[in-house]
This record gives C-alpha cells, structure tokens and sequence, in this order.
C-alpha cells in the first residue's frame, strides 16, 4: 500500500514525462500537500539510491535573506544545483522541501506554473482542499454582497474622492476581514513552511510575527488610501504590497476599475490560486504583477480605447504600448527606433503626458476648425524628436474622427455620393452618348 | 449548435488564425528549447495564460512572421497536410524535425460554447509538452539552424507559385537532403482532436547528432 504511491509517480515521471510538482500530486492522488512534498521526497531518495534514470528536481526554500542591511523573507523556487549556492546565502533558512520532479533540465521556470494551471482551474472551488493554509474569514463574497459593493462602486463614478470617502465609511467593516485574511496571507509563508515538525513552525511564527508587523504597516498604508481596491478583492486579496501599489496606481480610472473588477472575478482567482506557488520573490514577483497587468491591460486598453477617444489616440495600435499608468510595462515591447532604450532597458526616460492642444483645420465646407484636445504626447529627458513626432503625426488624424464625427460622416457620404455619381455618369454617358 | 462547413470562409480563417498563432508561439519555443539561439535573446511573455519564451530579434520574429504569413492561406484551404520545424547542423543535415501534423474535419461544427477555452486547454499542453521534450532528445551539435518545411496535399503549391503572398518571400521546393533524415528515430509528443482540428506532434531524431 505504502509503496502504490511510488509506482504512480514514476508512472507520471518516467512514463508520461510530466512534471510533477507537489501541488499537482495533491490534487492528483487526493492527499494533503504535506504527504505530497513527502511523497516526493521519498520517490527522490528512492530513484537516486536505484541511480536508474535521471532525474531532476526543484526545491522551495524560505527563509531570511539580508541584503544591504534590510532583512526580508524570501521564498524561492530553486534548482537542484543551485540548492547548497542559494542555502549559504540565506541567513536563516526556515524550510526547504521538494517542489516538483521532472526527467527534463528546465532552464526556465515557466512550465512550473503551466502544470499547476489546469489542474487548479479543474478544481477551482476547492483547490485548497488539501493545503495548510486556512483562514476561516476568507470566503467568498455572496452575490449579495457583491451587488452592494458594486453598486457603491458605480454611484459617485465622477468624483473620486466622495467615492472614497463614502467607501471608507461604508466598509470600514470590510477592511476589517479584509485585514484578517492579509495576515492570512503572511500566514501562507509561515505556514507553508511547515513540511513534517508542529514544533518548527510554532517557532518560526513567532518569529515571523515580528515581521508581520512590518509589512502590515506597510500594507495598511496602502490599504487606507485604496478601499475600493480592497473592497473589489474583498477575500480574494491583494497578496503583496507591490501587487498593491501597483494596481493602485493602474486604477486611477474608475470604468478600469469597473471592467477590472467584471473581468478580474475568474482572473484574480487564478492568481489568487495561482499565488499560492511561491515563487522567488524578486524576480517573479515584478513578471506576475507584468502578467497581471498585462492581462488587466487588455481588458483596460478595451475600455480605455472607448473612454479616451479623444485623450488616447490608438493606445494598441503602436507597436510602443505605452500607457501612463504602466510605466513598466514598456519594458515587454519596444521597438528600436530609440537607441537609448536599448542601451538603458531597465530605466524608463520615457513619459507621456496628457497636453492641452488646439488644432486648427480645414474642413470639408471650408470652414477653419479650431478644437482644444488633449493629447497624449510622450517625452523623454532628451526629447527625442522621433517618437514624439511620430505620436504628433499620428495624432490628427484620431482626434479630428471622434471630434468631427459629423463632418467624416457628411464627406463620406459625399465621396460615395461622388462615386455613385461617377459611376452613374460612365453608365448614362454610355447612353447619353447616342 | 451550428454546424458550419468549409465553405463558410470565415470560420476557415478563424481556425488558420488560431493555428497559425499556436505555430508562432511553438517555433520560438522549439527554438528556445533545442538551444538554437543563444537563451538571452528570448523574453517571457504570456500565451494562452501561461508563461512562454519568445525571442525579441526583429529580424528572425519577421522571417517567422513571413513563414506563417504565406501558411495561413494553405491551412485555410486545409491543403496544408504537415509543418515541419527542421533543425539543420552545419552540414546542412538535417538533426531533428519537429512535425505537426494538421488536419481539419470537413465538416466544422461547433458543438459548445467552451470550444475555445478547451482548444486553448489542449494547446497549452502541447507548449508544455515542448517545453520538456528535452529530456526525451538528445542534444544537438553546436551551430545549428533551423528551416520551416511545409507538405501539402495535392498540387497546392502550383497555386502558391502563381501568386506570391509576400513579396521577396518565395518559397521554394525544398532539397531531398533536408527532407529525408538518415536512421530516424520516433518520438511522439502530444496529440489533440478537438472540433476544429486535429493536430499531432512528433519529433524525427537522427540517431547519431555530432
């Protein structure tokens, strides 16, 4: 009986060539994620005493790391043979247990997240069946609830400010689960660090609890100032300060923050299942809120598009996708007309800004046109003229449609007026002509 | 339920689209993974809801841009029977071939409205399956380079002849030496059939590499 288990994760590695990762074996065979890790561990010592096939394996390793004086706790996902390198780094190592076994070297982790993707979207309400992590506040909103929450979202839309003071004094009850589930969610690094000893972890989190004061100050900082955010991801919540901070900022627009919230249901509790995957902190913490984002953007850039007709001009069309809430995101596409980027990647000179500009033209009647827009106009410290004049150009002719809708309207229908004219004049003029 | 046929252009070119933008995700993985090009030119980005490699060099994103340009047409005609993502050493022999064999069910019918996420469920295994085949080929020599062949049905390649799909990008018969590998050897990967098309991987592996 005990050694079934064995036989079916060499099924899955050797046979089927997957990676199997604790998460996945969990949901798999229906056991907690503790017998999982263990199971792995077991099948690991057992295949490299056989020395038959080989095989590769990835680690999670959490535990202190100071780094320029500032001690902060990491948790990673590392490879076999960067393990011992990665454990002499840290100052304090609270847990390190297998990740996942696969036949194949990966070189990067990407498919680590693939894995766990479809089995946890198969298994979406109860995917923490079989974790460690309980919080008994977090649950899921009732639909009730989430009716009032929007309708409180979408009442006061134009002035954000009243919308945040009403808010603020409608759910101070929320933010009071909401904070709950946050130390929830300090508790998933506490907790997660508990593979076989009660005794360790009780230790590790009076440890942590000292940090958690820490980052709780921090979160509430943020916390204060985005009710409305917090609301939106109510027990679903925001998992790290940068996360935060960042969707913050990117929800300056409250209609993106309607479509963010319509569309984010199903998404955020992707990543927030899909959170649970400690990754390094560093690295994939910054490429999942890029992913966040991106995928966020896609939605925004919809409804911004409809938003901004006159403000944004083709916010997709350029290959630049430069947006003023995302600085960062210009660090996914750019093309080169820019040298400096290629130089500098990672610093962004590159700003937009909204400017109040009069257009002068001539219309179709012949009429001169004066209109006052606002376009977006990007600079950078050099102000190079390239892409500000390649925005400049591309700019009249966006913001003359939506303005003069009317007048496009009027001279198409000339222009068809005209062909039809034209055509018709070839076919009477081949009856005329006689 | 609506039963569509081949006839309905349009939901030809949906099923091209779909294919031809799965294609483009594989090739840069395939690249990725063999070690084709050197793994700093590739960036993470987000495909079907999963992160995959996708290089950044504009040159070699367009050459594979062109390529899948002048597919589509044949996949929409269903007269593209396999694609093949050859990888050459510096002889001009051919290492390893990555075939994916498409074909299209005559009659489309679109049976669920989950059609699309389940297409894009079975896709999303097939770039997880790429992205471990490494463990089931052996390496290739240093210096390869890879080609993109295409076998299809009947005389669809007269056609495409005549018209040029884009300029100063002909396709050409391909050699009998990068068609014909010595001493293959079988592997395969990943097999979907769904309602719009039926695709299998399998990768042809010369015995001897180096």
């Amino acid at each position: 009986m005990d050694e079934l288990y064995l036989d079916n994760i060499d099924e899955f590695v050797n046979d089927h060539n997957k990676i199997v990762t604790y998460k996945w074996l969990s949901l798999t065979l229906g056991v907690h994620v503790n017998t999982a890790k263990q199971m792995l561990y077991h099948y690991l010592d057992h295949k490299r005493k056989e020395s038959s096939a080989q095989l590769h394996a990835t680690y999670l390793v959490s535990g202190k790391f100071v780094h320029n004086g500032q001690t902060s706790y990491k948790v990673s996902v590392v490879r076999e043979d960067q393990l011992e390198d990665f454990k002499s780094k840290m100052s304090l190592i609270v847990s390190i247990h297998v990740y996942s076994v696969q036949k194949a070297l990966l070189k990067d982790s990407g498919p680590l997240y693939s894995v766990d993707y479809d089995a946890v979207k198969d298994n979406l309400k109860n995917c923490s069946r079989y974790s460690a992590i309980r919080c008994a506040n977090a649950v899921p909103m009732s639909s009730l609830e989430l009716q009032q929450v929007r309708e409180k979202q979408w009442g006061p839309t134009p002035e954000p400010e009243n919308q945040k003071s009403a808010t603020n004094g409608d759910t101070s009850q929320m933010s009071k689960p909401s904070s709950k589930p946050q130390k929830g969610i300090m508790g998933m690094f506490t907790n997660k660090a508990t593979p076989k000893n009660q005794d360790s972890s009780k230790g590790v989190t009076s440890e942590q609890k000292e940090d958690t004061p820490v980052v709780d100050a921090a979160k509430s900082k943020p916390a204060g100032k985005s009710n409305p955010m917090i609301n939106f991801f109510g027990s679903q919540t925001a998992k790290k300060p940068d996360k935060k901070v960042k969707e913050e900022e990117a929800a300056q627009s409250s209609s993106a923050s309607e479509q963010r919230h319509q569309s984010s249901q199903p998404e955020a509790k992707h990543e927030a299942v899909a959170a649970e995957l400690p990754k390094d902190t560093k690295r994939d913490c910054r490429s999942k809120t890029k992913r966040i984002k991106d995928s966020d953007s896609e939605e925004e850039k919809v409804e911004k598009k409809k938003m901004r007709r006159i403000k944004k001009p083709e916010p997709d069309s350029s290959d630049e996708d430069v947006l003023p809430d995302s600085p960062q995101q210009m660090e996914t596409r750019e093309p080169s007309p820019s040298p400096k980027k290629e130089s500098h990647p990672e610093m962004k000179t590159r700003k937009r800004r909204q400017v109040l500009k009069s257009r002068t033209f001539v219309d179709d009647e012949g009429c001169i046109v004066t209109e006052k827009v606002y376009e977006s106009e990007s600079y950078s410290e050099t102000e190079d003229d390239v892409p500000a004049s390649k925005h400049t150009a591309k700019d009249p002719n966006p913001a003359k449609l939506p303005a003069s809708n009317r007048e496009d309207k009027k001279s198409q229908k000339k222009a068809s007026n005209t062909n039809k004219g034209s055509k018709q004049a070839s076919i009477m003029g081949f009856f005329q002509k006689k | 339920m609506t039963t569509l046929t081949r006839q309905d252009l349009n939901f030809g070119r949906v099923v091209a689209d779909i294919l031809c933008e799965f294609l483009e995700v594989a090739i840069h993985l395939i690249l990725y993974v063999r070690e084709v090009y050197p793994s700093g030119i590739f960036q993470k980005r987000k495909k079907y809801n999963v992160p995959v490699q996708m290089s950044c060099h504009p040159e070699l994103n367009q050459y594979i841009q062109d390529t899948l340009h002048c597919i589509k047409p044949l996949i929409e005609k269903n007269d593209a029977e396999k694609v093949v993502v050859v990888i050459i050493d510096k002889e001009h022999h051919p290492v390893e071939r990555f075939v994916f064999e498409i074909s299209q069910p005559p009659l489309l019918s679109i049976s669920s409205d989950t059609l699309l996420s389940h297409v894009e469920q079975l896709l999303r295994a097939f770039i997880l399956k790429i992205s471990v085949c490494d463990a089931v080929l052996n390496n290739n020599p240093p210096g390869c380079s890879f080609t993109v062949l295409v076998h299809t049905r009947d005389a669809a390649t007269r056609n495409m002849e005549k018209v040029q799909v884009i300029k100063d990008f002909p396709w050409i018969v391909a050699d009998e030496q990068e068609v014909y590998m010595q001493e293959p050897r079988l592997i395969p990967l990943k097999t979907m059939t769904s309602d719009i098309v039926k695709m299998q991987l399998y990768v042809e592996e010369r015995a001897q590499k180096a």
